[in-house]
């Protein structure tokens, strides 16, 4: 019971001083509105990614984890990566986020990381490796997968499941309504998002203390 | 008592012994899985229960209907008889399970949970019925391992009823389903833009609480659960969700004092 203290220490903390980098907590967590908030992370692919950089486009955060059969049940489908290519191909930044601690499950190092992308054929624009779990407390990332969508304003439209199936059943990805398309589709044609949150389903996502 | 009374009793106690057709526990990844009937025969136009027993290995656990954080709640596919029928699960009240700063709700080791049935006035005496289910489940301890197991029980069908060996099951599950709160107690939630308060007026002072939200995304599950001892009851700071954007007019779920559980349905304000 000693975190619960911190975290409200923290969010206390981060309240008072808005400008400077904060150390985030589940309790600061970013809501479907708010201006997304900046960061710095690492891509597997030994580049340095910041949310800033890509102001004008849409950016769509996925938390992952290799192990959690939710997320197979999205990459064993192929799922993911045609999300990812046919969005990427519409100009949209996709950071895959693994915020999995060392020693966890889905913990991986940039070569893994690697070889896994090849492996999956996935393709986002960059995954980025966040075992210090900052970028999932930043965003108050719970689940894997669990998705988020900025857009080119730096505003958060859409925090929530992947699709309004939550199963690990791939025979559940044909048909399912899929919220990060909906999102993407809408706002691109100037709509607003008509289901910006929905509960994330998944695995917990496996942050270190 | 009469001499024929006692007869009648060892008569259905002798039943029970050879009429229920128990399946053996079903594995499921880190457990096993049962369905289980309170009764040992079904009677033309009665209701009964059946549950489904969940065993678990030490740390791992299981879902309640609102699942927290993660995972998801067991579902059931039912494949019934003509004539019988199911209503919906009735979840014993669960555990906070607390891992990687979330919280999810649950069961561990052991849980019952139980399923209202119907047997239609139109079963046939001296047949039986199988009743068989599907049952999906994610068991999860550090890891989540989905799993499926078919399970089924044959029940005789007949005039008489009585006892099975898992009726103290029964009994135990049952004393853990959340109850209609007494009438002369209140429940209040005030919105404070960052937090529900829930107030409770229980007839005397409360020091520990634990509430159990059905409602998806309402409260941060992870946040603690700040309980302040009044004369009457208690009140509990409820930190509320991230992801609650618009204003919620009743706060639903379970509460828990020591060992009983009670259904809150508290207007907003």
């Amino acid at each position: 019971m000693k975190r619960p203290a911190l975290h409200t220490f923290a969010a206390i903390f981060a309240s008072v001083v808005l400008t400077l980098p904060i150390t985030p907590t589940a309790s600061a967590a970013t809501r479907v509105g708010d201006i997304a908030p900046d960061f710095q992370g690492t891509g597997s692919d030994g580049k340095s990614y910041g949310l800033a950089q890509y102001k004008g486009k849409f950016v769509v955060l996925e938390w992952h984890n290799q192990g959690c059969p939710y997320t197979d049940k999205h990459y064993e489908s192929g799922n993911m990566q045609r999300l990812q290519k046919e969005w990427t191909a519409k100009g949209v930044v996709w950071f895959t986020v693994i915020s999995s601690a060392p020693g966890t499950q889905g913990y991986v190092d940039a070569s893994d990381e690697n070889s896994y992308l090849a492996r999956m054929k996935a393709a986002p624009t960059a995954a980025l490796l966040d075992p210090s779990g900052q970028l999932g407390h930043l965003y108050g990332a719970k689940t894997t997968p669990h998705m988020f969508v900025i857009n080119p304003q730096g505003v958060l439209i859409y925090d929530g499941a992947i699709d309004d199936r939550p199963t690990t059943d791939v025979s559940d990805v044909n048909g399912a309504k899929n919220y990060v398309s909906e999102a993407l589709g809408e706002a691109m044609a100037g709509k607003t998002v008509a289901t910006p949150v929905t509960r994330p389903y998944g695995c917990s996502v496996k942050y270190g203390n | 008592m009469s001499g024929r009374w006692h007869f009648r009793t060892l008569g259905a106690a002798v039943l029970s012994l050879v009429s229920v057709a128990y399946a053996a526990p079903v594995s499921i990844p880190h457990g096993s899985v049962e369905l289980l009937s309170e009764v040992p025969s079904l009677q033309p136009g009665k209701s009964f229960y059946a549950g489904l027993k969940f065993k678990l290995e030490t740390g791992w656990h299981i879902y309640w209907i609102n699942p927290g954080d993660a995972g998801q709640p067991p579902k059931l596919t039912w494949q019934l008889p003509a004539g019988i029928t199911a209503g919906p699960i009735e979840w014993p009240y669960p555990k906070r399970l607390a891992a990687f700063s979330a919280v999810d709700f649950g069961y561990e080791d052991e849980v019952l949970l139980l399923i209202p049935m119907k047997a239609g006035p139109e079963l046939r005496n001296g047949g039986s019925a199988n009743l068989a289910a599907e049952v999906r489940m994610i068991v999860c301890r550090e890891m989540c391992i989905p799993g499926r197991a078919q399970v089924a029980a044959k029940l005789p069908v007949q005039a008489q009823s009585g006892q099975t060996r898992a009726n103290p099951l029964f009994a135990a599950a049952r004393r853990k389903l959340p109850q209609p709160a007494p009438r002369s107690w209140e429940f209040r939630a005030t919105d404070q833009t960052e937090a529900f308060l829930l107030s409770a007026v229980v007839g005397g002072p409360i020091r520990q609480a634990v509430f159990f939200p059905l409602e998806e995304s309402q409260i941060e599950n992870a946040a603690p659960q700040v309980v302040r001892t009044s004369k009457t009851g208690f009140e509990m700071r409820l930190q509320k969700s991230s992801q609650l954007l618009k204003p919620i007019p009743r706060l639903r779920g379970v509460l828990l004092l020591g060992d009983k559980a009670y259904d809150v349905n508290a207007p907003v304000r």
